[in-house]
């Protein structure tokens, strides 16, 4: 069991490294793409000083907690796109029968068929995590802290996309349903939580998991709770596993396909 | 030894109804209409340790189908599977270890990287060792000639060299069966001839059972002691490929050309393929008239040019395929 983990670890190493290598071919490409994601964030930084030279606090944050709820938005946003940009086509994928080449290798479908691709502008997302980090201010149990939320919400954004994705084995077009749910979580993630109320507040902790990927750490970054803390990890592990179950339920109906594929 | 076992399989597919226009569109978001395709129905057979088995049929007939089945890609719906005494349906990772794939339409390898760095990621992911993965690039280098381009990306490849890489691929892990659909598709003459002979030399070498399909009678001919067709999702011929030429060899077609014209309407055994005047082209069966009796009746000393041969393979095929959708 420990040696499977550890192989398929190895692959997906492998993968992101070997993927990373293509986006690499063109120096200028990757570079700039990188730098505008950084000032691309950056440009909503004006706005929010608008708002805040308006109000001292909206929804309960600060200008600097704002940032930090900014960075961890575009963290967790970087981390599965960065990793796992493939979850965010993967009824694509379904649907045009090219998990074929993933069903003949001896490792699990799901992590190879969603590990194989990077996004290089997502490693501009992360950058840009860290310098909202710093802006906060910097500590090493804040720093430890922040890589485990960013990672846990990469996660359950990631799993989010599987889970709706994997519909499509019932019903050959969800892409527009996953589509439509991450680009909630990935707007709603950079919105105070303090101005939700009520049922869509319940929305944001439940179905479109915003509140656990980014709210509940920005919270526990600011004051340290262990129970809150666990509920994070917990409901991370939790969507892991059940996105693993609906694809593997799912894959049972897999019809495949005939088109003429290359893997570019 | 025997390494594949199928039974009964049969699988289907749900394929949507939609009626032309906005209309129809409408019509099947609101009521849709369901059409189920039987693509594979009670195929069985068995393969034997180092076969090289040729599995064809016409365009949709269930050969594609019957693959995936095989190597886990596809829950059949009813039936058994043994592939090395391994069932796909249960144990798909375990079979994977053990099992090759090369499908000529779907391409496997990154084609950024140099063959080299493929197949070291497949060494990954099959879980050998960087050193055993090294030798057996070594040795599998010198089988497949890939010395001039293995330094090369994929992407700057020529067609027949990269079928060759994928090949390689697939053999990195040692499988104890090789599954090729269609490897040849979209090569020359030259290349496909090549990559014949490698399969072959490997089949000597490894000793790995081969199940190929293939529109290319080349292909099934030159490489093939065994053939299975499948038309309509069932096996309608599993036999020795000598067998199959055997059957057919009782017609002989001769092409001549003629000093003067000759009619030989109404003769028995003889069918008119071409009548041209003073070419024709006619098809003996020898059963009811002898190669001999149909000259005496074109009259040699009338005959300019001749040319007497078997029915090719590929008519014969295609002959199996039209009387099974007649019946």
């Amino acid at each position: 069991m420990l040696m499977e983990v550890k192989n398929q670890l190895r692959v997906f190493g492998l993968s992101v490294k070997y993927a990373l290598m293509r986006e690499m071919l063109n120096k200028v490409t990757f570079i700039t793409n990188i730098l505008f994601m950084i000032l691309n964030n950056a440009c909503f930084i004006v706005q929010m000083l608008v708002l805040f030279s308006l109000k001292e606090d909206v929804g309960g944050y600060s200008f600097r907690e704002m940032l930090l709820l900014w960075g961890m938005a575009a963290g967790t946003y970087g981390v599965s796109r960065f990793f796992f940009k493939n979850s965010f086509s993967l009824s694509d994928t379904i649907n045009n029968g090219k998990l074929d080449a993933y069903l003949v290798q001896p490792k699990n479908v799901l992590i190879s068929s969603i590990t194989n691709e990077v996004e290089t502008s997502a490693i501009g997302d992360i950058i840009y995590a860290y310098i909202m980090l710093f802006a906060y201010g910097f500590t090493i149990p804040r720093f430890i802290l922040y890589t485990i939320f960013i990672i846990c919400g990469g996660l359950i954004l990631t799993s989010i996309s599987v889970i709706f994705s994997s519909l499509s084995f019932w019903f050959s077009k969800s892409d527009a349903i996953t589509e439509r749910v991450n680009s909630i979580m990935i707007h709603f993630a950079t919105y105070p939580d303090g101005i939700f109320k009520g049922i869509v507040k319940i929305i944001l902790f439940t179905i479109i998991p915003v509140g656990l990927a980014n709210y509940l750490p920005v919270r526990i970054i600011r004051e340290f709770n262990i129970n809150l803390f666990l509920i994070v990890i917990i409901v991370t592990i939790l969507l892991i596993v059940i996105s693993f179950i609906m694809f593997y339920k799912g894959l049972k109906k897999y019809s495949s396909s005939n088109l003429m594929i290359a893997r570019m | 030894m025997k390494v594949i076992e199928v039974k009964k399989l049969s699988k289907k597919f749900r394929v949507k109804l939609k009626e032309k226009g906005l209309k129809g569109s409408l019509k099947s978001i609101i009521k849709p209409k369901y059409k189920e395709i039987k693509a594979v129905k009670d195929v069985s057979f068995e393969v034997e340790k180092g076969e090289m088995v040729a599995f064809i049929g016409p365009n949709g007939a269930g050969k594609s189908t019957t693959i995936k089945m095989m190597t886990g890609i596809l829950y059949p719906d009813n039936g058994s599977i043994k592939v090395l005494d391994i069932d796909p349906k249960k144990d798909r990772k375990k079979l994977a270890y053990q099992i090759g794939t090369v499908f000529g339409q779907k391409e496997q390898l990154w084609t950024h990287l140099t063959p080299y760095d493929n197949f070291k990621f497949f060494g990954a992911i099959y879980d050998i060792p960087d050193i055993k993965v090294e030798k057996k690039i070594d040795e599998l280098k010198t089988l497949f000639e890939l010395d001039e381009f293995i330094n090369t990306p994929v992407r700057n490849l020529s067609l027949g060299q990269r079928i060759r890489c994928e090949i390689v691929a697939s053999l990195i892990h040692e499988p104890k069966i090789l599954f090729l659909d269609e490897p040849t598709i979209g090569l020359d003459p030259v290349v496909k001839e090549n990559i014949r002979t490698l399969i072959k030399r490997m089949n000597k070498e490894y000793k790995t059972t081969i199940f190929l399909t293939s529109h290319d009678v080349g292909d099934i001919e030159k490489l093939c002691k065994r053939v299975i067709i499948i038309n309509n999702g069932q096996v309608v011929l599993d036999d020795t490929m000598e067998n199959l030429k055997y059957h057919y060899l009782n017609k002989k077609i001769i092409d001549a050309k003629m000093k003067e014209m000759v009619n030989l309407d109404d003769e028995d055994g003889i069918t008119i393929l071409k009548d041209k005047g003073y070419n024709i082209k006619i098809e003996v069966d020898t059963n009811k008239k002898s190669v001999s009796d149909a000259l005496k009746l074109l009259n040699p000393d009338n005959i300019i040019d001749i040319n007497i041969s078997n029915v090719p393979l590929e008519d014969i095929i295609s002959d199996i395929y039209i009387k099974d959708d007649k019946q």
